[in-house]
C-alpha cells in the first residue's frame, strides 16, 4: 500500500516505474466454481505526464474450474479504484467450453488516467461476477446483469453453431468456408462506425444545428415475444437523443427486459448497427398484453471514418427479451437473414470465434470444432 | 497681323490634319491663305501626317505599348504632384479615437474575435470535458471525464475483427479474439 502511494507523489514527469502485485485486488467468493491459480501484472507501469498519472496495467490470470459441470461463460467485474471517478467496467468470456478441472487463463488490460496524487490501496478490483454453466445454471453476485448478457451470448452460440452445422451438412467444406469469408468481412465492414455515448439531459448543439424527432421504422419478427408499437428519438446532425420505443408483450407470461437494436441510415443510404436500446426499469415487469415504454435519457454522436454521420433514418428490432423466469429470448437465425439484419449486425461472439478459428488454422479445423 | 493673331501650333496641326470643326477650320484657312509662315507651318505638320503610318510598320517599336506606358508615367506623374501639393485648404484637427471612433473600433474588434472564435470552433459537441463519455478509442473503450479515464485495451488485436457495441443505456464494448488466449473477449465500460 505504501508502495504504490509513492506514485503518485515520487514520480517526476516522464518518470515510470513498475506497478507492485499489490496494485491489483482479485476477490473470489469462497463458494466460488473457479479457484485462483496464479496472477501476474508484470510489464505494468506507472508514467507521470505533467500532473496526471497514466497506469498501465497488464493482468494475466488462471483459473481452473473446480465444479463438475463444463462452464460456458464467465464475468470479472472490474472496478478502478475511486469508483465514482475512475470507472467501472466488466470483461466476459463467452463461448468458453472449460471441463472440470481445466484451467480458464485470461487477460485483462487496462489503462488509468488520473491526476497524480497520493494512493491508497488498491488501484483496480477484479472481482467474479459471474459464471454460466453449460445447463444454463448460473453462480454470481450478478451486478452487472452477467446472467442474462452470458445466457443470450449462449443461445446465439447454439444458433449460430446449428446454423453453421447446417451449413457444413447441406453445401460442404467449400460452402462453410465462403460462410466464413462473408463473415470476416462483415466484421471488417461493421467497424467502421464510432459512437460515443454520454448520459447528459440536453445537447448543447441546438443553436446551431436544427433538430427533429425521428420516427423508428420497425423489423417485426414472427416469433418474438415482444412487439415495438411506435417510437422516436431526436436527431440533431449526427446526434441522437431521448430515444423511446413503445413495446407490447404478446407472449403468454410476463417480460422483464427488453432489448431494442437499433439502426441508423445515412444521407447516402449506409445502414449502420448504432446499438441497442435496453429497458431502463430494473423493476419492470410487462404482464401478457401489456405494452410499456423503452426508453433512455442518453446522447448518441455518430461518426464513421472521422466525420459526422448525418442521421437521416432510423429502424429498431427485437434484439433481446428476458422472461420474468430468468429465460431468454433472441431473434433466430431466419428472422435476421430474412430481414437482411445479418449485414449490419455484428457476429455473435460464436460466430466470431468460429471464423477466427477458420482464419487462424483453416475450414478442417472449423470442422473438427463444429462435429465436437 | 501680329504674331498672336496666328493660330497656335495645336490649331495648325489639326488643320492640317483635317480635324478642326467648321467655323475654326474656315477662319483657321482664311489666316493660312495669307500667311506664308502659317502657311508653311501647316504644310511641314501635313507632310509629318504623311510620314507616321510607315512608322506605324517599323520593326522593333511597339506604339500601341509605348503609348499605354507613356499614359501611366503621366498618371503617375500626376499622382505624385497631387501628392506633394501644398494643401492651401485648412482641414480642422481632429484627435485619432474620439469617443464614437473608439466604441466603433473596439465593437469591429469584439465582432473580430468572435467570429473568429466560433469559426475555428470544431463540431459542436454534445458534452462539455465534464461531462463522462464512453466511446471506443483505436485501442480500447474507455469512460472519460476531465482528468480521469478508465480504459480497457485490446492493444495488438487487428482493428479489422474487433466488433464494438452500444447500448443506449451508457455502456460501450468491444468483443474480439484475444490473440494470445485465443477466447474471444467482451470487454465493457460504463458511463455511470
Amino acid at each position: 500500500m505504501a508502495t504504490i502511494a509513492v506514485l503518485g507523489a515520487g514520480l517526476a514527469p516522464a518518470q515510470d516505474q513498475p506497478l507492485p502485485q499489490s496494485a491489483v485486488k482479485i476477490n473470489l467468493p469462497d463458494n466460488s466454481p473457479l479457484a485462483f491459480l496464479s496472477s501476474t501484472i508484470s510489464d505494468s507501469r506507472a508514467t507521470a505526464r505533467g500532473a496526471a498519472l497514466v497506469l498501465d496495467l497488464h493482468m494475466s490470470l488462471t483459473l481452473r474450474n473446480t465444479t463438475a459441470g463444463r462452464i460456458h461463460g464467465v464475468t470479472l467485474r472490474v472496478v478502478a479504484q475511486e469508483a465514482t471517478l475512475g470507472g467501472k467496467g466488466s470483461v466476459t468470456y463467452p463461448s468458453l467450453n472449460v471441463g472440470p478441472g481445466e484451467a480458464l487463463p485470461v487477460r485483462i488490460d487496462m489503462q488509468l488516467l488520473r491526476p497524480s496524487q497520493a494512493i491508497g490501496g488498491p488501484l483496480v478490483q477484479v472481482d467474479l461476477d459471474g459464471v454460466l454453466f453449460q445447463d444454463l445454471s448460473f453462480f454470481g453476485p450478478d451486478r452487472l446483469n452477467s446472467r442474462r448478457t452470458l445466457t443470450a451470448c449462449e443461445l446465439e452460440a447454439r444458433r449460430d453453431r446449428e446454423h453453421f452445422k447446417r451449413v457444413l451438412a447441406q453445401g460442404g467444406v467449400e460452402a462453410l468456408a465462403r460462410e466464413m469469408r462473408d463473415s470476416l468481412a462483415r466484421q471488417a465492414e461493421a467497424g467502421q462506425l464510432t459512437v460515443a455515448v454520454s448520459r447528459a439531459g440536453r445537447a448543447v448543439t441546438t443553436a446551431a444545428i436544427p433538430e427533429h424527432s425521428e420516427e423508428f421504422a420497425f423489423l417485426q419478427f414472427p416469433d418474438s415475444p415482444v412487439e415495438p408499437l411506435k417510437g422516436s428519438a431526436v436527431l440533431s446532425g449526427n446526434e441522437a437523443r431521448a430515444p423511446r420505443i413503445e413495446v407490447r408483450n404478446r407472449a403468454n407470461r410476463a417480460v422483464k427486459y427488453v432489448e431494442m437494436g437499433w439502426i441508423v441510415s445515412d444521407s447516402s443510404g449506409h445502414r449502420y448497427m448504432a446499438g441497442s436500446l435496453p429497458s431502463a426499469d430494473r423493476d419492470m415487469i410487462l404482464a401478457p398484453g401489456k405494452s410499456a415504454p423503452v426508453l433512455q435519457d442518453t446522447i448518441l454522436s455518430f461518426t464513421a471514418k472521422g466525420r459526422p454521420v448525418q442521421l437521416q433514418r432510423m429502424i429498431g428490432f427485437v434484439n433481446q427479451v428476458e422472461f420474468a423466469d430468468g429465460q431468454v429470448w433472441v431473434p433466430n437465425r431466419d428472422s435476421l437473414s430474412n430481414t437482411s439484419l445479418l449485414s449490419v449486425l455484428p457476429p455473435s461472439p460464436e460466430e466470431q470465434r468460429l471464423s477466427d478459428l477458420y482464419r487462424r488454422k483453416g475450414v478442417a479445423a472449423l470442422v473438427a470444432d463444429l462435429n465436437r | 497681323m501680329k504674331r498672336s493673331h496666328h493660330p497656335d501650333p495645336a490649331t495648325l496641326a489639326l488643320h492640317a490634319g483635317g480635324d478642326l470643326g467648321w467655323f475654326q477650320a474656315w477662319r483657321t484657312a482664311r489666316h493660312v491663305e495669307r500667311c506664308g509662315e502659317c502657311r508653311d507651318e501647316a504644310a511641314a505638320y501635313r507632310g509629318m501626317r504623311e510620314t507616321l503610318p510607315g512608322l506605324a510598320e517599323a520593326p522593333g517599336i511597339q506604339w500601341d505599348h509605348l503609348a499605354r506606358e507613356m499614359r501611366a508615367n503621366i498618371r503617375l506623374g500626376l499622382a505624385a504632384g497631387e501628392c506633394i501639393r501644398e494643401v492651401d485648404v485648412a482641414v480642422p484637427r481632429v484627435p485619432l479615437l474620439n469617443g464614437f471612433r473608439a466604441a466603433f473600433v473596439a465593437a469591429a474588434a469584439l465582432v473580430l474575435v468572435v467570429t473568429g472564435i466560433v469559426l475555428e470552433r470544431p463540431t459542436p459537441s454534445a458534452v462539455s470535458a465534464g461531462v463522462p463519455v464512453v466511446q471506443a478509442t483505436g485501442e480500447g473503450v474507455e469512460r472519460r471525464s476531465g482528468d480521469h479515464a478508465f480504459a480497457l485495451m485490446h492493444e495488438g488485436v487487428n482493428t479489422n475483427r474487433v466488433t464494438y457495441s452500444v447500448s443506449a443505456q451508457g455502456t460501450m464494448g468491444a468483443s474480439y479474439v484475444d490473440p494470445q488466449t485465443n477466447l474471444v473477449t467482451m470487454t465493457k465500460v460504463y458511463v455511470e
